[in-house]
């Protein structure tokens, strides 16, 4: 009975394995950016949308940037902005938009802006970053993933 | 018993009037709470943060009191030391609102301004 068991899980692994690759390969070839858009996303808590939707003024937008500094070799920097250049993108949710500069993407894709309040302090914060080691304590400054 | 500690006669903590006005729009709608209790813990990249939080009562004897413009400010113990002579400030922008600690005894500080060393 055992070398049965044994055997039989690595037959089916290979079996699912190819036929995903398969199967990835066929859909890359439809649509190319398709993916890789979706991995090219930052998005926005409810407290995050709300807060927004309190301070912003109609064309405004919440900006975040990725500069050099801090504790940990990388910071966010948020300012509100009213003008959307040609290499930003905008995210958008509950009416209130977050754009990103093309090179700050590359830093925050996948992660969360969120409003934090607490009784020391209320700000913006990026959360879950997945390209970040690890942070500062107050979550401004971050150092990457390579 | 012939030689007396001098004790220090300033305040520990000074409160801006931001901050004042701000601690007493916190505890406007909570009757249950007397004031706010400032502290420190060991933590973020430059050794030391503050911490802040509501008290119910004076819990601790050792705990420094600041009355000031009618609010009350608690100093933990352990924080007495580092925050002597600091003042507490409140800044409010569109983007964070925060407690500021502008604390003279610091030597380095994190580009975020919430851990520090002394």
């Amino acid at each position: 009975r055992h070398p049965v068991l044994f055997r039989a899980p690595p037959v089916n692994l290979y079996l699912v394995s190819a036929g995903n690759r398969r199967w990835n390969s066929s859909s890359k070839e439809e649509k190319p950016s398709d993916p890789k858009l979706a991995d090219y996303k930052v998005s926005l808590s409810e407290s995050c949308v709300k807060r927004l939707q309190e301070i912003m003024d109609k064309g405004e937008y919440l900006r975040i940037r990725v500069e050099g500094g801090g504790c940990s070799g990388f910071q966010y920097k948020f300012s509100i902005d009213s003008t959307r250049n040609e290499e930003d993108r905008l995210f958008e949710q509950g009416g209130v938009g977050i754009i990103v500069d093309e090179q700050s993407l590359e830093f925050v894709k996948g992660s969360m802006v969120d409003f934090s309040e607490e009784l020391i302090r209320s700000s913006f914060q990026v959360l879950r970053n997945p390209q970040a080691e690890h942070g500062c304590s107050c979550g401004s400054s971050f150092s990457v993933k390579l | 018993v012939s030689k007396r500690k001098l004790l220090p006669t300033r305040a520990a903590l000074t409160l801006t009037p931001s901050a004042v006005s701000k601690i007493k729009h916190l505890l406007q709608n909570k009757p249950e709470y007397i004031g706010l209790r400032v502290g420190v813990r060991t933590r973020g990249c430059n050794g030391l943060s503050y911490t802040l939080n509501y008290i119910k009562e004076k819990e601790e004897t050792a705990d420094e009191e600041v009355l000031q413009d009618g609010v009350r400010v608690f100093i933990e113990k352990k924080a007495q030391l580092t925050l002597l002579g600091t003042e507490m400030d409140y800044v409010e922008t569109k983007l964070a609102s925060e407690f500021v600690f502008n604390n003279p005894n610091i030597k380095g500080m994190c580009g975020c301004g919430e851990s520090f060393s002394v």
